[in-house]
């Protein structure tokens, strides 16, 4: 599946940008659910490491919201977290930057904003510095958007704007 | 842990007097044990002939020996608060920091709770001071008023019952380190800690070998101690939410207000790598309260 890549690179939108992400390898790469953390702090550094052989988290036998609290630390600081399921029908992925092939043709900007699946997972295990995982956390209120985004976005059918007419008909 | 015997013994309802020491307050690794010994004030002068003296002054073999011996003495009861390394970590490091004082002050508190709690008629504590002697001396007073407490500094060697506190703090914190499983699980790691101390050449030797570019040490090592901090010049640099608010906190507004103005987006939305989180600023509160950001610069 290529993302808005055949509208050619000469229309380029202002306030957007333009890339493609290939999703057609998605079956085979590796399955990272249950690997993936999300934590509260920014860590310069961009490349492997050891993560199971330094972060261990444990459960903590405590259930907020209906979420089991798990905890575990970094750098000292202690971290309360839980795991999250993706939504049904939404995947989470790892994009890498794709090497285009057909160099000749594609400008720089383009070549830099080609994606691919690296891997893939459908959970998260997201953390607080100090604070119980709760539905009130920025992170948990942003799957809020997946409805809103489905409901933005639903095409409109004839039957819809039926309805409508004969709603402001009989306003 | 401690002498928890079934039956209390029949000396407990008698006046009772308990010396309370700590152990590793010092040191950057391992944990750091509160350690208390309690008798009847009468056994009093049996107990200074016991020859406990400051558990600093004495050899390893000797304190374990005194140990034993007390252990088995059926007219002495003590008991122990080992407050592991992370746990004073995440402590000294929350978003509202506790101080190594104020986590002092809790566990020898948190000793005298536990052996009232058993039956034990405590008429008197004597214990090291932490802090100022006569602002910890009200606050013990305070919360525990029938009790008469007596804070001196160098208490381990002025008062025997004391002394044999230093005596169980030390000896179960040598224990727990000589015997710490490492939760981590890489490999090439080793258990020769040393004293534990800063100054100790092998301690020293141990932090450099087990220093790890991203996750900093095991978690053996207390994270909030100024020696770790020369460790960390050199590693991958971690920013916290937490830290970013002491900084605000301390730093001029004029300097607060321009670097808010340049990250509102004059820059074209390009994320910089030092933000901690998204933002969703300048757009509608759907979007930042959920802290939602358009990105469109990879």
């Amino acid at each position: 599946m290529e993302v808005e890549s055949e509208r050619g690179l000469s229309d380029k939108p202002k306030n957007g940008i333009l890339g493609s992400i290939d999703l057609r390898s998605s079956e085979s790469v590796v399955d990272l659910t249950g690997q993936v953390h999300q934590l509260p702090c920014c860590i310069k550094h961009d490349g492997p490491c050891p993560v199971s052989q330094y972060f261990k988290p444990h459960k903590t036998g405590v259930e907020v919201e209906g979420l089991a609290v798990e905890e575990a630390c970094f750098r000292g600081r202690k971290l309360q977290g839980a795991t999250i399921p993706l939504p049904e029908g939404y995947c989470g992925y790892v994009l890498g930057k794709k090497k285009n092939p057909e160099k000749s043709n594609t400008s720089e900007a383009h070549e830099g904003n080609c994606w691919k699946v690296a891997a893939k997972f459908q959970n998260i295990k997201y953390w607080n510095h100090d604070s119980l995982p709760s539905g009130n956390d920025a992170f948990m209120r942003c799957f809020h958007w997946f409805a809103v985004a489905n409901a933005l976005h639903k095409p409109v059918t004839c039957d819809d704007l039926a309805s409508q007419s004969t709603t402001s008909e009989r306003m | 842990m401690g002498s928890e015997a079934p039956i209390l013994p029949k000396w407990a309802s008698e006046p009772c007097m308990m010396g309370i020491d700590e152990a590793g307050r010092g040191p950057v690794l391992g944990p750091m044990v509160y350690g208390c010994l309690y008798c009847a004030v009468s056994y009093q002068k049996i107990l200074a002939s016991l020859n406990f003296a400051d558990s600093k002054t004495l050899k390893e073999e000797k304190r374990e020996e005194l140990f034993e011996n007390l252990k088995a003495n059926e007219s002495i009861g003590w008991a122990v608060d080992v407050i592991d390394p992370s746990e004073l970590s995440a402590k000294m490091l929350k978003k509202t920091k506790i101080n190594l004082n104020e986590i002092s002050h809790d566990s020898a508190m948190g000793l005298i709770t536990r052996v009232l709690a058993m039956g034990v008629l405590l008429t008197e504590v004597y214990l090291d001071t932490v802090g100022d002697p006569e602002k910890y001396r009200i606050k013990l007073s305070e919360r525990f008023p029938s009790i008469k407490f007596v804070v001196a500094k160098k208490a381990d060697s002025l008062y025997p019952v004391v002394s044999g506190a230093s005596i169980v703090a030390k000896v179960t914190r040598d224990q727990a380190l000589r015997n710490w499983v490492l939760d981590e699980t890489a490999e090439n790691m080793h258990r020769n800690f040393g004293s534990g101390y800063p100054g100790d050449p092998e301690t020293r030797a141990w932090l450099e070998h087990h220093k790890h570019s991203v996750f900093g040490f095991p978690t053996l090592v207390r994270f909030s101690w100024g020696t770790c901090t020369s460790y960390f010049k050199d590693i991958v640099e971690v920013l916290w939410e937490s830290d970013s608010l002491d900084e605000e906190g301390s730093s001029n507004r004029s300097n607060k207000r321009q670097l808010k103005l340049s990250s509102v987006g004059f820059t074209g939305c390009k994320r910089k790598s030092e933000e901690i989180e998204s933002s969703g600023k300048g757009r509608c509160k759907f979007f930042q309260a959920r802290k939602l950001e358009l990105v469109n610069h990879f």
